[in-house]
């Protein structure tokens, strides 16, 4: 199923979808030649319309079954549907694009400057976010781009469904929106794809970047949100509450987002304090876990069984707290690294002169930080893991979501714009 | 050895309750042999305090210390000297590493005894001249999967008269040529020679959906089968439930249910499951099944869903004698209706495959198993 000029084409042999690529080149040269380009106002019009129609309910039978499979109640739905409305669109433009939503100032010399769209930009969506390719093509939309999608494997066909609603509203963005679904294993048609892109926005893990990569060539930007790696970093002086703030955010996010904390380091050399650091850990632990509701059963006997594994390993230096499903592993050394996920967290010591020789290794992977201490340790040790590379610093809500917040340390909307200087 | 060897010659294949004791005297020899033989494992079971000779009666089983299939990814034990290994079996590494098995000779009689006679009760051998196409790896000496071994055993079935692979051997490696196998079951469809497939349910499934979609309908000649085996590994998302899939094996091939048998077996767990003409996995007598809780590891009752560890004491050149698979499943004590009084093993998936992919700034998604933003 694609999207090509605003309307739903069902391509079940792979050569017409083929034929529609190969046109798809000289179809974007004709909307370039074109004197008006699409505005941003039409793009937030179009996305405020259907987020009412949303709202109101006209595509919830289309909706409801979406949700069930992917465990999301519909007043989170109607949350994340709300990032589709006027209010936060526009937020979102004048916190991310700043002075650049402004006619800018020329430079003394007395050259022009304005913000225009990179061009063309193909999006390889990834996971089983029901939506998020979509908006990833909204942000396109948003800097004024013509956006190409190439649909993650195993798509339910609800982007392809929400992006030709939103053409129904504005159809001028018929001719900004294309969609295929392309399987990633087609790397002759991606790079055909990749070709006729200014840039390529990529989703997902190290393996779907370098993917990425290869499908371009030096011509070709690629803006990469790849996944990353948040943990905690605690000194004695944490709470109990604390602890327990974090062990709730464990067991809500499973640990399974970019954001979601992988383990704990504590500020100290002695590791008396890790191992005592660890068992409070535990204990809230339990408790969050109690309150939350147990873990999907299939990843609890998988991390059963690997814990039980690294005992029969015997690996040296490392203790493990197991109960209930929820685990957390002492470790010796001080690596950062992934946890088992689904509520089973390490806990290492790392002392604060150590923080930038241990995390810089992982620099473009870091991600989070929740820095719970000390009020007065609190400026220093923020400092350290900024410079170490982390880019958001936060309190045990680890994944807790601000409107208008970064992504990665990046505002898409600029990755997405150039600048362009015009002399007399 | 004479336990094992007693209980590999047992005359009934599913008589569970007359070889309980057998069976555990065959553990408990099977046990002792490898805590002689093989250093790694006596450290696991001086580690647990565990003895050969703790093992007296049938409730001991669920005592003795098992070995997950992911241990066996990360060392190669043996209780016998290399020269001793006739054959070497590895795992198909779905997960990244793959596990190595060797077998002694006693081990592959024992085996293949096992085989005949189950082959036997389920009426898998035929001497009529057969057709095959597997759905699997062609024979090469490149290749020690078990799923190949076992593969190429089943077209020893009946006398074979042709032999197609879906992947086939290229000078870079092995090929899926889904295309070369629909051409050969039109072809054959116009024969009289019985066709048999055999091999991965989802290579199966792709190539009868792809004709249904193409509106290609055959009937195959009489005495046809198709058989599966090795599970559905990274297809496990296309999984479809059993009636979908006979319903369009009887569309497209004109193969009725009755015709279509399933086998389950592991590398590190070299027992051949038959499944009864309603389908399910009665255990056979060489081997228990013991359903564990996910949390505590200890056994669960009859009936409820739990990771399932596989024991055996068949082999003897390598401790597998229990081993935790990384399968979820039940363990049915009601009877099944197919005439066959003894427990039967639903596998219900792999242990935590969901697409874990984590990712991306912000949102508290709660998105199981999922990305956020």
């Amino acid at each position: 199923m694609i999207l090509f000029n605003g309307e739903i084409i069902n391509t079940k042999a792979i050569n017409l979808e083929e034929k529609y690529i190969d046109s798809l080149y000289d179809r974007c040269v004709e909307t370039l030649n074109q004197p008006v380009q699409i505005t941003r106002g039409q793009v937030i019009g179009a996305c405020d319309r259907l987020y009412h129609r949303v709202m109101a309910g006209e595509f919830n039978e289309y909706i409801w079954p979406l949700l069930t499979v992917a465990d999301i109640s519909y007043e989170r739905f109607r949350e994340m549907a709300e990032l589709f409305s006027r209010e936060e669109l526009e937020y979102k433009c004048r916190v991310e694009l700043g002075e650049w939503t402004e006619p800018l100032a020329d430079l003394k010399c007395g050259i022009s400057r304005r913000v225009c769209p990179l061009g063309i930009l193909l999006h390889i969506a990834a996971g089983n976010v029901d939506g998020l390719p979509a908006y990833s093509v909204i942000e396109g939309l948003l800097a004024g781009n013509i956006n190409i999608l190439k649909l993650p494997a195993g798509d339910s066909g609800f982007s392809v469904k929400l992006l030709s609603e939103l053409v129904k509203e504005e159809p001028a963005l018929a001719e900004y929106i294309y969609v295929f679904d392309v399987p990633s294993t087609e790397t002759a048609t991606l790079r055909k794809l990749a070709e006729v892109a200014d840039a390529v926005v990529v989703w997902g893990g190290d393996e779907a970047v370098n993917a990425a990569r290869h499908l371009t060539d030096e011509k070709t930007k690629v803006i990469a949100w790849g996944h990353k790696l948040s943990f905690a970093y605690v000194t004695e002086a944490v709470t109990d509450e604390e602890l327990y703030g974090l062990a709730r955010h464990v067991c809500e996010t499973n640990q399974v987002l970019c954001s979601s904390c992988q383990g704990i380091y504590v500020g100290t050399r002695s590791p008396e304090v890790v191992a005592q650091t660890g068992q409070r850990f535990f204990e809230q632990l339990k408790k969050a876990n109690a309150a939350c509701g147990k873990a999907d059963p299939g990843m609890r006997g998988r991390n059963s069984i690997r814990i039980y594994n690294d005992l029969l390993e015997a690996e040296e230096g490392q203790t493990i707290l197991n109960d209930e499903g929820v685990s957390v592993h002492i470790k010796s050394d001080s690596r950062l690294e992934i946890s088992y996920l689904f509520r089973n967290v390490w806990v290492k010591g790392l002392p604060s002169e150590n923080i930038i020789t241990e995390l810089k290794k992982h620099k473009g992977h870091l991600q989070s930080c929740a820095l719970l201490c000390a009020e007065e340790e609190r400026p220093l040790l923020a400092e350290l893991l900024v410079k170490a590379g982390l880019v958001r610093i936060t309190g045990a809500d680890m994944s807790a979501s601000e409107s208008g917040g970064a992504h990665d340390g990046m505002y898409p909307l600029r990755e997405y714009s150039r600048i362009v200087e015009t002399g007399q | 050895m004479s336990y094992m060897n007693k209980l590999s010659s047992a005359k009934n294949p599913y008589d569970i309750p007359g070889t309980d004791e057998l069976f555990v005297r065959a553990m408990r020899e099977n046990c002792q042999y490898q805590y002689d033989h093989c250093a790694d494992y006596r450290r696991i079971l001086d580690s647990f305090s565990f003895r050969p000779e703790d093992l007296k009666e049938y409730d001991d089983l669920a005592k003795l210390p098992f070995i997950p299939t992911l241990y066996f990814k990360h060392h190669s034990l043996f209780s016998m000297p290399p020269g001793k290994i006739l054959t070497k079996a590895t795992s198909s590494g779905t997960s990244g590493n793959k596990s190595i098995i060797g077998y002694n000779f006693l081990s592959l009689f024992r085996d293949l005894k096992m085989v005949l006679r189950l082959g036997f009760y389920h009426h898998l051998f035929s001497w009529r001249p057969t057709r095959y196409i597997v759905f699997g790896y062609e024979p090469h000496r490149s290749n020690q999967m078990g799923m190949t071994k076992t593969s190429y055993g089943q077209t020893l079935f009946a006398p074979a008269v042709s032999r197609d692979y879906a992947l086939r051997y290229t000078k870079e490696g092995y090929k899926l040529d889904l295309e070369n196998l629909k051409s050969k079951f039109v072809e054959f469809a116009s024969g009289r020679i019985p066709v048999r497939t055999i091999g991965f349910p989802a290579y199966t499934y792709f190539l009868l959906r792809q004709m249904k979609e193409e509106g290609i309908r055959v009937k195959l000649p009489e005495g046809s089968m198709i058989s599966l085996g090795g599970g559905w590994k990274q297809f496990y998302a296309e999984q479809v439930s059993k009636e979908d899939f006979y319903a369009l094996a009887e569309e497209v091939l004109g193969i009725d249910d009755k015709h279509i048998v399933e086998f389950f077996s592991a590398v590190e767990h070299p027992v051949l499951y038959i499944d009864c003409r309603h389908h399910h996995f009665h255990v056979p007598v060489y081997a228990r099944v013991i359903i564990r809780d996910v949390d505590t590891l200890e056994p669960v009752p009859p009936g409820t869903p739990g990771l399932v560890n596989l024991l055996t004491p068949m082999i003897d050149s390598v401790p597998i004698l229990s081993i935790m698979t990384d399968d979820l499943g039940i363990l049915h004590e009601e009877s099944c209706g197919c005439g066959l009084d003894t427990p039967w093993l639903e596998i219900l998936g792999r242990v935590g495959i969901k697409d874990i992919v984590t990712c991306a700034a912000g949102a508290s998604e709660m998105l199981k198993g999922g990305e956020g933003r």
